[in-house]
């Protein structure tokens, strides 16, 4: 069951089942008498967990339900939570398959049982480990009409009455059933514009004429506008249908009033569903003026649970001013400030209501934007979210995301005045130390804002000594520049970088921290503005360390070349010149890489032969295709290597067969072999040899067949052209010796096809198939991969041909 | 406001990753599917969403410390709501899914949205995601109810009883409470008692002794660094319980707090659900209104800290591998873990009678091995932790008196009260070498 659940296409597919069958057995096994009540509970979870596949049709449904509903009649009274199960499993079936809004005769008889579920007040002896029966009934009907709102709002008067009467634990669920179809049947009614005071009236007075004719008029659910599914709890901008009743809707307001005064009687989950659907209503009926929760405010605001607390903010955005004077909106907003860093709360709470903060609903708000702090959050009060040493990463960055907006919005002309320095560095060298401790270099991003930055780089130029920046650094450097369109700071950073990298001590660090260091150095050589003599010596005591140990691999080598071609175009290069020479040449000479020796060779020479001028020309011409599609292989694009390696080296896969193997059919005559002459002469001979080769002990056949080369397809593509193909054939049977690879040197599909012998080895003369694959070069230098149609090796194929003289040949007989 | 689908994962030795439970709501996804129309996104298989959700954590890979999908600076997470990218299109997108986590188990769901999606709404226009929230940290009290020890057996026996859990508190997926902690009650009837209405978070009618049980718990944090460019750090938060098996629909308990005549006053008080009455003037007592003004920074001294505690000890994370431990103590004893790097000091539960115990040692390192790789255990690790417990005392002051507890309630019950000083995240730092600092307020 567990496994349907999770994923039904792969249990069906593995068990090699349908749907339907599944659907079958389990109905079968709910109707077995002897199986155990807790077995059948199991069974029914794919009912309510995957109910579309075993039900695609809503006539599937239909029946699947009523099978239910007939495994239900016949169970024992006893079975208490399995008649909870099955209540809930038939409403799945019946929501998810349309049932429901197609008001099929199933899902009429349903809601008939529901109904006299719960207004079965016999129902005296259920114990407390099982859930009442009546309770459940009340939650599906609340789903049913979640789903499809307005279906029961006939049912309003009824609903109102059962509530009422119900004094146990199980009044919260008939209250929770009352407010839902309440307010979707004075939804109902706003949304008909001729609805008036006495609509609501006849609506909550179960008048079933008044009502009968509402929902023919505008049945929600017939159209396919899904709105009244949606929350009418919306900012200032949404608007929400409105019920015009005039200030005399005195039913209205007393069972609101009944609904608010018996809320606390309710668990904190089951009162925030309340009061939201309250919400709702107000918002709804201008005639019931918001203050009718003023007295629940206090509770709410004090109150330890998230979403009563929640409650509160959702009745500042939908009333603001009209509930919420001006103190209590600074008192809202400092509560959540407390309970966005109160210890007795958990992480994710606290989280949530530092979202809060920052979408905190104003009685006046004066942007609309995405995240704008509020007016009354000053600088001050913030402090009381300035991270601590508690913080874990996620809330600490949240923090400084909160701060760096608050002292944005305060202008940095404060903190240059030195208001908030003592904050600001406290917070950097806390951050500084997390840091160390193997937080992500995501911390550091808040302070890419303005008013962090200056600190950023006093503090990291004077703090950091040995961190390993990893590529997150140097994506932060790129960020900077994408944030910040002032390049100097991005220059500044980059020189932080600089300078934390060329005071590294080389032995304390990894091949994987010495390659990206090097990266981020290759980005600071790219910057005009800073002086790269630091990079430069960082440089000369790579190369001399890597010379002495085992670190002088290919890709060290082409990280520091990156780094070197940089500075062959850095404006600066004349003050550079001697050291960046001794640099290559050390490198031409002694790197224990081929490659790597190869290109600083070229280096060296370009560095030492061409004028500045003309080096940036055929240095930046090749970096300067990057990116087209067609790349020319010429000299500049070689020089610039590195980087477009990964490119050039890696095989690119064409998903559709570029080539095939067409059989060539012999209709001239069979290649005579070497000593055809021979043969010619004496036939007997040459049978006899034939016969003879067979033994030999060691002596195997072989089979050549012929074939041709050719595109699979006619249109022509950028494979027109192809170099070095190299077919790799490969067996799916044991009947033959391995294959050796094929090499093409060309195929030009203006020309002839080239002609591949296939040499086939038979251990046992059995057909076969072959697979076969191709690699091959096209023009622009890239290298691809494709698969090749297989080849079918036919019984006849594996023979060896017997001598048959050429036509026109007389035979000596 | 409901949930689509609520996972809980379990995250064993070795990075075993299981999925122990999985839940689906059909009727709550179809309603999605309504609301969403073409902007639908399903929820995908266990696996995928695993993978994801592990990632977007950082759990799936430890090697890899830079995961461009989740570790772009351009994307900040901000708010508890993951998102969980199915592909490279932003329409593919699962939001928000809520997590919470404590040790190996994490539990997840993915509220309904149910206003527009275009802009992304705010997170405080969706009810359901802070009663999601409150259900994930509900269901996590219930399965870790064995008080944060590792106990595999007792976590299984409770994840095979969330179907039924399920059933009561989240029948279609509208989560209506949290699970009890404990055992149900045994006498739980739901009979009506006259007209009063029965609140639905007790579980049921007490038949017996009638007995009050008021306790309060203080827990104190501190940071102290013993250096005078380091400003030492403390806070101090508390809870009253009070539990309440007196007869009656509604027994009405009023309790009252008082506090020494030099007392700080209490501040940031939140209220539980059952209290039925609060005086605005409680709420309005802050700390982050007078901002510096009320903050009292060190040096904090515990002279009496460590009295008739149960369970003192002290725990002294080392780095490298230790090769000979000389230590001297003169009090309790000293235990020297060498595999895991620890000196752990038992103090025990009384002190000598000059009320100081000291630790006197010598520590080599550079053992055959090196020590432990977690990064925990470089740099930042010459620290002594402090764990300790100390019966009747609070730092605040605060105390409730046996006669101040009003009960309104026929029978006469039994009054207990109880207080009690807790540490929690109490550190000492090396004073000359280097420490995490900030400032940070002190609460009280």
């Amino acid at each position: 069951m567990g496994l349907f659940c999770r994923s039904p296409a792969r249990f069906l597919s593995s068990s090699g089942t349908t749907a339907e069958t599944v659907l079958a057995e389990l109905l079968r096994e709910l109707r077995e008498d002897r199986a155990p009540a807790h077995v059948k509970v199991l069974l029914l979870s794919p009912f309510c967990e995957q109910p579309l596949v075993l039900c695609p049709s809503h006539s599937v449904g239909e029946e699947t339900s009523l099978e239910l509903m007939s495994v239900y009649s016949q169970c024992s009274p006893k079975a208490l939570t399995l008649r909870c199960h099955l209540l809930l499993a038939i409403t799945s079936v019946l929501v998810c398959t349309d049932c429901v809004r197609r008001r099929s005769n199933t899902a009429q008889d349903f809601l008939e049982l529901l109904f006299q579920i719960v207004q079965d007040t016999s129902e005296l002896h259920s114990d407390s480990t099982s859930r009442s029966l009546r309770a459940t009934a009340c939650d599906c009907l609340r789903e049913l009409e979640a789903c499809c709102p307005g279906l029961l709002s006939q049912h309003l008067e009824l609903l109102g009455v059962l509530r009422q009467r119900e004094s146990s634990r199980l009044h919260q669920a008939y209250s929770e059933l009352y407010t839902l179809v309440m307010r979707n049947g004075v939804y109902q009614l706003a949304q008909d514009t001729g609805a008036g005071p006495d609509d609501l009236k006849a609506l909550l007075e179960g008048d079933t004429s008044v009502a009968c004719e509402v929902t023919q008029d505008s049945d929600l659910m017939n159209t396919k506008d899904f709105s009244a599914l949606s929350s009418l709890v919306l900012g200032p901008m949404g608007a929400v249908p409105t019920l015009h009743t005039g200030l005399d809707c005195k039913e209205l307001r007393s069972v609101l009033s009944s609904l608010l005064e018996d809320s606390y009687l309710l668990t904190p989950l089951a009162q925030a569903d309340l009061l939201h659907k309250l919400i709702e209503l107000v918002a709804m009926v201008p005639g019931v003026p918001p203050t009718i929760f003023r007295a629940q405010l206090l509770r709410l605001l004090g109150t330890i649970e998230v979403s009563l607390l929640h409650t509160s903010l959702l009745m500042k955005s939908a009333f603001t001013d009209s509930l919420f004077s001006a103190e209590d909106e600074a008192f809202l907003l400092k509560r959540l400030v407390v309970l966005s860093q109160h210890p007795l709360l958990n992480t994710p709470e606290k989280l949530f209501y530092m979202d809060c903060l920052l979408h905190f609903p104003e009685n006046r708000p004066i942007g609309c934007g995405d995240e704008t702090l509020p007016v009354l959050l000053t600088p001050q009060l913030a402090t009381a979210v300035v991270p601590t040493v508690f913080n874990d990463s996620v809330t600490m960055l949240t923090r400084f995301n909160l701060l760096s907006m608050v002292y944005l919005e305060n202008g940095v002309e404060r903190m240059r005045k030195g208001e908030a320095l003592p904050t600001c560095m406290s917070i950097w060298l806390l951050c500084l130390a997390l840091w160390e401790m193997g937080a992500t270099v995501k911390l550091l991003l808040p302070f890419l804002e303005p008013p962090f930055f200056f600190f950023f780089i006093l503090v990291m130029q004077k703090t950091m000594q040995s961190h390993p920046l990893g590529s997150s650094a140097y994506q932060l450097a790129d960020e900077t520049q994408n944030k910040l369109q002032n390049s100097s700071w991005t220059v500044a950073l980059l020189q932080g970088f600089q300078n934390t990298i060329s005071n590294v001590s080389l032995t304390k660090l990894t091949s994987q921290e010495l390659n990206s260091h090097l990266k981020i150095m290759a980005r600071v050589a790219e910057e005009k503005d800073i002086p790269q003599h630091k990079t430069l010596l960082f440089l000369s005591a790579v190369v001399i360390a890597s010379s002495s140990s085992l670190l002088g691999n290919w890709r060290l080598g082409n990280g520091i070349l990156a780094v070197c071609r940089r500075l062959l175009t850095h404006p600066g290069l004349d003050t550079l010149l001697i050291t960046l020479a001794d640099v290559l040449q050390h490198m031409a000479t002694s790197y224990r890489d081929t490659d790597i020796r190869d290109h600083s060779r070229l280096y060296y020479t370009l560095l030492t032969n061409l004028s500045k001028e003309k080096l940036a020309g055929v240095l930046e011409r090749g970096t300067a295709t990057e990116g087209d599609q067609v790349k020319k292989r010429t000299l500049s694009c070689i020089v610039a290597e590195s980087e477009g390696h990964a490119s050039i080296l890696t095989i690119k896969k064409v998903e559709e067969a570029v080539l095939k193997l067409v059989e060539l059919k012999t209709t001239e005559p069979q290649e005579l072999p070497e000593d055809g002459k021979n043969w010619l002469c004496n036939s007997t001979d040459a049978v006899g040899a034939y016969r003879a080769q067979f033994d030999i002990p060691d002596f195997a056949s072989e089979v050549t067949l012929n074939y041709q080369l050719v595109h699979n397809e006619k249109k022509a593509s950028h494979f027109d052209h192809l170099f070095s193909i190299c077919l790799h054939l490969s067996l799916t049977d044991e009947h033959y010796e391995e294959l050796g690879d094929i090499t093409v040197p060309c195929l030009f599909r203006e020309k002839s096809p080239p002609i591949v012998k296939l040499k086939l080895k038979p251990r046992h003369p059995y057909p076969t198939f072959l697979r076969a694959s191709a690699v091959f070069t096209t023009q622009d230098g890239l290298t691809w991969y494709s698969e090749l149609p297989e080849i079918h090796i036919s019984f006849q194929q594996t023979f060896c041909p017997v001598p048959v003289p050429p036509p026109g040949v007389n035979l000596h007989t | 406001m409901s949930i689509r689908a609520l996972w809980i994962i379990s995250l064993e030795k070795g990075d075993h990753v299981s999925l122990r439970f999985s839940k689906r709501f059909s009727t709550v996804e179809h309603r999605a599917k309504l609301l969403a129309g073409t902007a639908y996104v399903p929820v995908p298989d266990e696996d995928i969403v695993l993978q994801l959700l592990l990632t977007e954590l950082g759990l799936s890979d430890p090697e890899k410390a830079f995961v461009s999908l989740r570790d772009d600076c351009s994307h900040c997470p901000r708010s508890p709501a993951l998102e969980l990218r199915l592909s490279g299109c932003e329409q593919d997108t699962l939001w928000p899914v809520l997590t919470v986590s404590q040790g190996t188990l994490i539990l997840a769901c993915l509220p309904l949205v149910d206003v527009p999606t275009k802009p992304r709404p705010p997170l405080f226009s969706l009810l359901s995601v802070s009663k999601g929230l409150t259900l994930l940290s509900g269901l996590q009290t219930f399965l870790l109810s064995s008080g944060g020890k590792h106990d595999p057996e007792g976590l299984a026996s409770r994840l095979a009883l969330l179907p039924s859990v399920l059933l009561q508190i989240c029948p279609l997926g509208t989560p209506l409470d949290v699970p009890l902690a404990g055992p149900p009650a045994t006498s739980t009837t739901v009979l009506p008692v006259g007209n009063q209405k029965q609140p639905a978070w007790k579980t049921g009618l007490h038949r017996g002794r009638a007995v009050v049980n008021v306790a309060l718990t203080e827990v104190v944090r501190s940071m102290q660094y013993g250096n005078p460019n380091r400003q030492d750090l403390w806070d101090v938060y508390g809870t009253v319980t009070c539990k309440c098996e007196v007869e009656g629909v509604l027994p009405n308990v009023t309790v009252t707090l008082t506090l020494p005549p030099n007392g700080s006053p209490l501040q940031d008080i939140l209220v539980h659900p059952c209290v039925t009455s609060v005086d605005s003037s409680i709420l309005t007592a802050t700390s982050v209104e007078n901002g510096d003004s009320s903050a009292f920074w060190g040096p904090y001294k515990f002279p009496s800290l460590l009295l008739l505690s149960p369970s003192d000890y002290a725990a002294i994370l080392l780095r490298d591998l230790m090769s000979a431990v000389e230590v001297k103590v003169n009090h309790g004893q000293v235990d020297a873990s060498k595999e895991k790097n620890l000196l752990v000091w038992i103090i025990g539960q009384k002190f000598p009678k000059s009320r100081e115990v000291s630790l006197e040692g010598k520590v080599s390192f550079g053992g055959p091995v090196p020590g432990p790789t977690d990064p925990m255990c470089s740099g930042l690790t010459a620290y002594i932790k402090l764990y300790f417990k100390v019966p009747d005392l609070t730092l605040s002051g605060c105390s409730v008196d046996q006669h101040s507890v009003q009960v309104y309630s026929t029978a006469k019950p039994k009054i207990f009260t109880a207080r009690e000083l807790q540490s929690s995240d109490y550190f000492i730092w090396n004073s000359t070498g280097t420490a995490p600092v900030s400032s940070g307020q002190m609460m009280l």
